[in-house]
Order: C-alpha cells, then sequence, then structure tokens
C-alpha cells in the first residue's frame, strides 16, 4: 500500500428504490494530489462525495483516512478528519460578512463575545496566502458568485483540509476567475492537500488534474494519469457501451416548421433561434447551467421573454403565460417532476385531467364520468401503473409518475410537446416505454423539443440537436453528423 | 410500489373527537345533552360556521387570512350605521354591507398577489388597517335597535328551522359543491397544492388569489349580518377574534394549513369541536378564561398534528 494515500474508499454500496448508485465502488487518493473524478450524470460522483462527506451513509463498505477506518461519517466527524465539500449549490449565509461566514461555527475570541479584530486578522492572513483581494467586512449577498466561490475555498483551508472535495465548482465561473480558481487549487496542492475535484469540463481536468477516475452506473471503471490520457479515451471510458438501448427510429417525415424562435433572449439565455417541425425530435444538449430549462420556460411564457420573437405554425404569438403557451398548443413537461409537474396529494386521475378539467365541464362542473373515462383511456395507454385511479400520484413509483405527467400532456393535445429530462430518475425498462411514446407521438405529426443530460438518450432519439453553451446557441447538429465529441465540444465552449 | 393510502380515515378524525368531547361533557354537566342546549349550540355558531367557510377557501388555495374579524368589525359598524344613524332600507344596508366586506377580500388578495409578501404579514397589516378605520367611523359608539326586517336574519324561522341555520347550511353545502364538483374548486386545490405546477398548467395563479380572498371577504360580510342581527347591536369590538376560531376550527376540521386539502363538512365539525368545548366548559363550570388556554392549545396541538402528518407522509416517500 502507497504511504501517501490519504483517503481510501473500499467497496462501498449505496442502494437507492430500484438504482444502485455506488456499487463496491473501491478509491484511493494521495496526499498532494488533484484527482479529477469524471463521469456522466447518474454515475454516482456525487453520491460517492456524500459519501465521504458523511451527507449519507453508505449501506456497506469503509473509508479509511489518515490509518483510520470508518464504516460511515458524518458531516462532523469528516470535518474535524479534515475532509471539507465544496458543494456545486452556495452553502454561505448571504446576510453574514466574509469574515464571519468563513469563521461560522467556530468559537474565536472570549466565551460570549466574538473577537472581530482576531478574526479578520485571520481571514486577511488566509487570504493573502491565496492571493485573494476582498474585503473581510463584505455582506457576503453583495459579492459575484465567483468571489462566493472564493470565500468557500477560503473557509475550506481555514479549517486545517486535507482533504478538499470540490463539486463542479467552475460552474458559475468566468474564464478569467476559473484561472484565479485555478492557481489557488495549485497552491493548495503545493501544501499536500489532497483536492478531489469534480467536473464535466474534461479540459478542466486535463488542466490541472494529476490522475483521473472514471465512474460510470455507480461503478468504479479506471483510474489513468493525466499525462498519459486523452479526452478520447476519457469519454469511452465514461460512456464504456455500444447504444445497449434502443431508440426507435422516426417514420414520420418532418412537414411545415411547428415552431420557430428567433433570437430569443430572457431569463438567462440571449439570442437563441431554432425551430422544430411536426413530426420532429428536436435534442436540447448543452452542460449543466448552459440555460435549457432557462429557454423552456421563455418559449412556455413561464419566465418573461426579453427580446425576440416566437412563431407557431407560421404565425407570430405573443406568449406571457404559460396559458397562451396552452392556448398555442405548446405542452411542458418540466424536469422537477415532483415539485412542477405533479399534484402529489391528489389522485391519478385528478392529476391527468386537470389540464383539461373546464374543457370537460360544462357549465363549470366537473363531468365525473367523462374524467373517469380519459383518465382511464390514459393508464391504458401508458401502462400506467397504480390500483386506482384515484390513489395519490405521491404513491406511484419515479416512472409511474413520469407516466401521469406524459398522460397530463397527451390529454391536452398538444402540438408541441417539450420533455426536460424526460428520462431523469427513471429505471431502464420505463425508459423505453417514454422513448417508444415520444417517437410515436412524433410519428403522429407532434413537434417534440428533448432537453436531455444523458448522451446516449440524445443522440439515439434525436432527429436533430440544437447545443446551448452558456446561455447562449453553440451549434445544431444534424442526425448525419451526430458525434457526442462534437456535441460535447459545442457544449463546453471549445468549438 | 403502490402502498395502500390510509389518509382518507383522516377525514373521520375530527368526528370521533367532536363524538367524543360530547361523551366527556355529558358526564360533566346533566345539562349538556340536551336539545336545548345543543340547539344552543348549533345557533350561536352559525356565523362562525359561514366565516370558517370562508377561510377555508383562502386555506385551501395555500393563502390564509387573519383579518376576517376586522372585517366584521368595520362592516358591522357601517351596515349598523346605515340603518340606525343614516336610516336606510334594511336591503340598502345590508347590500352596502355585503360590497363593502367583498371589497375588503378583494383589497387583502390583490395585496397578496400583487405585492408577494406573506399573506400571514399582509392580513395582519390590514386587520390593524380595518380595525383603525372601524373605530373613526363609528369614533367608538355603540349601535342598537335595528329594523324588525333586519332582526328576522336571525329571529325568522322557515318550516321551523331558524333562517341563519338555512343561510349556514345553503353556504356549506354551496361551498362543498364548489369544492368537489366544479373547475374553480379544481383550480383552487392546484393552487394551493402546488402553486408552480398550477401556474406551468397555465391557471392564472394572481387572479385565482384575488378570487379566493375577495370569496373570503363575502362570506365574512354575510356572516357579519348574522352576528350583528343575533346581538341586535355592534360596536368596533365585535369581530375581532372570530379569526381565532375560525382558523383554528379549519385546521382542526382537517383544512392543511399549507393548502390544497380540506373537506367542508369536516370543517363544520370543527367549529363544532371549539363550540362544544366552550359550552361543555361553561356548563361545567370551569369559567370563561380557561377556554382561551384551551382553544391555544388545541390550536397548537391541530398544527402540530397536519404537521406531523405531512412529516409522515416525506418521511414514506423518501424511505420506500
Amino acid at each position: 500500500m502507497d504511504s501517501d494515500i490519504v483517503l481510501s474508499l473500499r467497496n462501498l454500496v449505496k442502494r437507492y428504490p430500484g438504482v444502485l448508485a455506488l456499487d463496491h465502488v473501491s478509491l484511493d487518493f494521495r496526499a498532494g494530489e488533484v484527482h479529477a473524478l469524471l463521469g456522466e450524470n447518474g454515475a454516482g460522483k456525487s453520491t460517492l462525495v456524500k459519501v465521504v462527506g458523511g451527507a449519507i451513509e453508505p449501506d456497506s463498505g469503509t473509508i479509511r483516512i489518515n490509518g483510520h477506518e470508518f464504516t460511515r461519517m458524518n458531516p462532523h466527524l469528516a470535518r474535524s478528519l479534515g475532509i471539507e465539500v465544496i458543494h456545486q449549490e452556495f452553502n454561505l449565509v448571504p446576510p453574514l460578512s466574509v469574515a464571519e461566514n468563513i469563521f461560522l461555527g467556530d468559537r474565536i475570541g472570549g466565551q460570549y463575545l466574538v473577537d472581530f479584530k482576531t478574526m479578520k486578522q485571520r481571514v486577511r492572513e488566509i487570504f493573502q496566502q491565496l492571493n485573494i483581494t476582498i474585503d473581510p467586512d463584505r455582506r457576503v449577498r453583495d459579492l459575484s458568485p465567483a468571489q462566493q466561490r472564493l470565500v468557500e475555498i477560503a473557509k475550506a483551508v481555514s479549517k486545517d483540509v486535507r482533504v478538499l472535495i470540490m463539486d463542479e465548482p467552475t460552474a458559475p465561473l468566468s474564464v478569467a476567475e476559473v484561472e484565479h480558481m485555478f492557481e489557488i487549487v495549485a497552491e493548495l496542492r503545493r501544501r499536500g492537500v489532497t483536492v478531489i475535484y469534480i467536473s464535466h469540463r474534461l479540459e478542466e481536468v486535463f488542466r490541472i488534474a494529476d490522475r483521473v477516475s472514471v465512474m460510470r452506473d455507480g461503478r468504479y471503471v479506471a483510474t489513468r494519469a493525466t499525462a498519459d490520457t486523452n479526452r478520447k479515451e476519457l469519454i469511452s471510458l465514461m460512456v464504456g457501451r455500444e447504444l445497449t438501448e434502443t431508440y426507435p427510429p422516426s417514420k414520420a417525415t418532418p412537414s411545415h416548421v411547428a415552431l420557430e424562435i428567433k433570437n430569443l433572449s430572457g431569463n438567462g439565455v440571449r439570442d437563441i433561434s431554432f425551430s422544430v417541425r411536426k413530426g420532429e425530435i428536436l435534442g436540447l444538449s448543452g452542460l449543466v447551467g448552459a440555460g435549457r430549462t432557462e429557454l423552456a420556460m421563455v418559449i412556455f411564457g413561464a419566465a418573461p421573454a426579453e427580446r425576440g420573437e416566437i412563431w407557431v405554425n407560421g404565425q407570430c404569438v405573443t406568449i406571457k403565460s404559460p396559458a397562451d403557451a396552452i392556448r398555442h398548443g405548446i405542452g411542458l413537461l418540466p424536469e422537477d417532476r415532483k415539485g412542477q409537474g405533479l399534484f402529489l396529494e391528489m389522485g391519478v386521475k385528478w392529476n391527468v385531467c386537470f389540464p383539461i378539467i373546464r374543457r370537460i365541464s360544462p357549465r363549470g362542473l366537473v363531468d365525473t364520468k367523462a374524467e373517469h373515462e380519459i383518465a382511464a383511456k390514459y393508464k391504458e395507454r401508458l401502462d400506467i401503473r397504480t390500483p386506482s385511479l384515484d390513489q395519490r400520484v405521491k404513491n406511484l413509483s419515479g416512472g409511474n409518475q413520469q407516466k401521469v405527467i406524459l398522460a397530463k400532456a397527451l390529454a391536452a393535445e398538444s402540438d408541441i410537446l417539450i420533455f426536460d429530462e424526460p428520462t431523469k430518475g427513471i429505471d431502464v425498462g420505463t425508459k423505453q416505454e417514454i422513448y417508444k411514446l415520444m417517437r410515436e407521438l412524433a410519428n403522429n405529426g407532434i413537434a417534440i423539443i428533448m432537453i436531455s443530460s444523458d448522451m446516449q438518450e440524445l443522440l439515439g432519439m434525436s432527429d436533430r440537436i440544437v447545443v446551448l453553451c452558456e446561455g447562449q446557441f453553440a451549434g445544431e447538429v444534424q442526425r448525419e453528423q451526430f458525434s457526442q465529441n462534437y456535441i460535447l465540444d459545442l457544449a463546453s465552449g471549445t468549438h | 410500489m403502490p402502498k395502500v393510502d390510509i389518509s382518507g380515515l383522516r377525514k373521520y378524525t375530527v368526528l370521533f373527537i367532536l363524538l367524543g368531547l360530547m361523551v366527556f361533557f355529558s358526564f360533566t354537566s346533566p345539562y349538556f345533552l340536551t336539545v336545548r342546549n345543543l340547539t344552543n349550540i348549533v345557533i350561536q355558531n352559525t356565523y362562525f360556521i359561514i366565516v370558517a367557510v370562508g377561510l377555508s377557501f383562502v386555506m385551501i388555495g395555500g393563502g390564509i387570512d387573519l383579518s376576517v374579524g376586522y372585517q366584521m368589525s368595520l362592516v358591522g359598524v357601517i351596515t349598523a350605521m346605515a340603518m340606525v344613524v343614516y336610516h336606510l332600507p334594511v336591503w340598502l344596508a345590508v347590500l352596502i354591507g355585503l360590497l363593502l366586506g367583498t371589497g375588503l377580500g378583494f383589497i387583502n388578495g390583490v395585496i397578496v398577489s400583487s405585492i408577494r409578501i406573506f399573506p400571514l404579514i399582509a392580513t395582519l397589516a390590514t386587520s390593524a388597517v380595518f380595525q383603525g378605520i372601524s373605530y373613526l367611523v363609528s369614533k367608538a359608539n355603540t349601535f342598537r335597535a335595528y329594523p324588525e326586517q333586519f332582526l328576522l336574519l336571525t329571529r325568522g324561522k322557515v318550516l321551523g328551522i331558524p333562517f341563519d341555520i338555512l343561510l349556514a347550511l345553503v353556504v356549506v353545502v354551496l361551498a362543498s359543491v364548489v369544492y368537489s364538483e366544479t373547475t374553480f374548486g379544481r383550480r383552487l386545490m392546484a393552487l394551493g397544492g402546488n402553486e408552480e405546477a398550477a401556474r406551468l398548467l397555465g391557471i392564472h395563479t394572481k387572479r385565482m388569489k384575488v378570487a379566493m380572498y375577495t370569496i373570503c371577504g363575502f362570506l365574512t360580510a354575510l356572516a357579519t349580518m348574522v352576528m350583528i342581527s343575533k346581538a341586535n347591536t355592534t360596536n368596533s369590538s365585535f369581530g375581532p377574534g372570530t379569526e381565532f376560531i375560525a382558523l383554528t376550527a379549519a385546521i382542526v376540521g382537517g383544512v392543511s394549513f399549507m393548502g390544497g386539502e380540506g373537506s367542508v363538512p369536516a370543517l363544520v365539525a370543527g367549529v363544532f369541536v371549539l363550540a362544544v368545548i366552550g359550552n361543555g366548559m361553561q356548563l361545567a363550570g370551569w369559567g370563561t378564561y380557561a377556554q382561551f388556554i384551551v382553544r391555544g392549545l388545541i390550536l397548537l396541538g391541530a398544527v402540530a398534528f397536519d404537521e406531523y402528518q405531512r412529516n409522515l407522509q416525506r418521511n414514506r416517500q423518501k424511505g420506500c
């Protein structure tokens, strides 16, 4: 065993209902290395990080750090062992000052009073070492996202960190800011800190990582020294399999343009133009934060458009609210199913028929017979597995919940459907059913926009792919030119 | 995996509590379980029922209205003054009162939906405003001796049943129908159950909010008519405090504090739970003031129970 191994994970297993999030993962991390963790969404990186940071407990396996072996962690224990995690989301207290945030939870000064002078002095020292120029007195809410990230790093460093885990730390940062963060990471490495670096951006990995480990479907795949590998190898390790899923082929000849957006801006996206035709599935690709969902919200009227036009069936339309979008035949199946798509406390029937309740209710009185028939029809057609149509949807599985949302969209008879991550968190079998249904819809003349972070799904299902990068149009790829590398390049802005 | 849904049982909890209380108080006082006393309980609580139903519209839609008691104060003195000071015809005075109450609800709705402040705070603020106006307008006077016609509202009978009981019954039945049979009821539950999902399904959430507060204002004004007719007197202190009883009754009756749920019969049972406790304690000679303590504890208990149920469901979802 190497003597310089700081953190050693052995056979970690974490099971969620229907998913093996971690499947006997073993990994070693050395002192003073920057170790990148790569993998597609759902590969298990975040779960692994959470296990190490103590946010969740593994079902089995061990975590060995500094020679001590643990079968589980908790956040406090992890901290005391020198493990610090910087999460994708910010974890600072906005109304407090920079200094207060950095020493949040640590007692500086006497038993009752905070010694602000010493506190600020120590913050200045840490900032000086890391070459950070932020006034310790400033409120965190007044800082830019990049500055907040730096404060988080400084906070971790102030704790005598031995293992620093960074989960997509550069997602909200600009290029110059990323450079500064890289310098800090290099400085930490010089000090012997182990940095575990999770990122989707391959070029970053090659810039700063010494070694890189790849995960896939909850399993550990391989570790390479960054010097001995290349982009192509890493991508193939990440994807691993050939297209194992089968994607139903298109039988429709896409006819006229159903939806066209021209120079659409707002909600964080700028100047986006594309069109989707009847019978076509248009894939919308991009990294986390590229603005795909944000764009969908603008098209759907759920977020205000600042500029640009939306054309439906050859006519320029004004969409100011979801009600307007629905009236123009647009339907949205949101990514956050529980938060945005479903009424969990209500029954299947209630949910399925809600969007069309006014249509089937003469004079405002609900026609319960029609309601039941429609719900029964879609339960059959989509094979929604539920003991009764009155079953509350919160009691259904994720796949069946997605089918309820799909039933809702179908019942509304939209001509244009926007699917936001249609198979996220859904088991393989149900995925296939959903693919089949989507293709059927397209074959019947529906225009579909599919937002997906699952590259396989995107390549398999789409007839055409539009790529976004940092809120802007990055390119459009025809089916003949489909390649994962090309799309990833466009998405990460290297093209 | 689908599970057996036992949450339906919750609907009947309040009925069991009500029956249990009635059994209990029948032991503490021989007068409790008499036709006369039970009739009294019903008659004394008709306006609470109407207010609670009004409030349930707001609560099922995910809001709250703390100002109903102060709306009653203002509507009460204005209606009384219209009759007693300005000698307007009864129908006109009542119309003015109802329109005023509807308007007050509308104002609450506009504030809550457009300024997007917490309804709790917004209606707390309008409470103070309504009360201030009420005292200014009435100059802290008490108005009594209403026209005979107006008193008929609570003293008249149809088929031997007091008119205000029928009125409350109509309100209860109508509200039940709205909740269970109409698209408006569906949209209201959608709004309270998951506002974001409702918005993404094309519900005009702002309009719905204004509508639910307006309905609440109208029903509160209607209840005010019953209240001041029954008392044959009013001043600005008539009304405040009703919001507490209506709110507690609604929550005891299973209208979720977090919106999206509720059944009207259970709500009525909730009103009677409070009424029976008040009446029973009085008959047992435990004093009026102790009632406040009990009411407060009931409100705490009911909210805690609601929260407990939610946690149970959340955990069940997560844990699988």
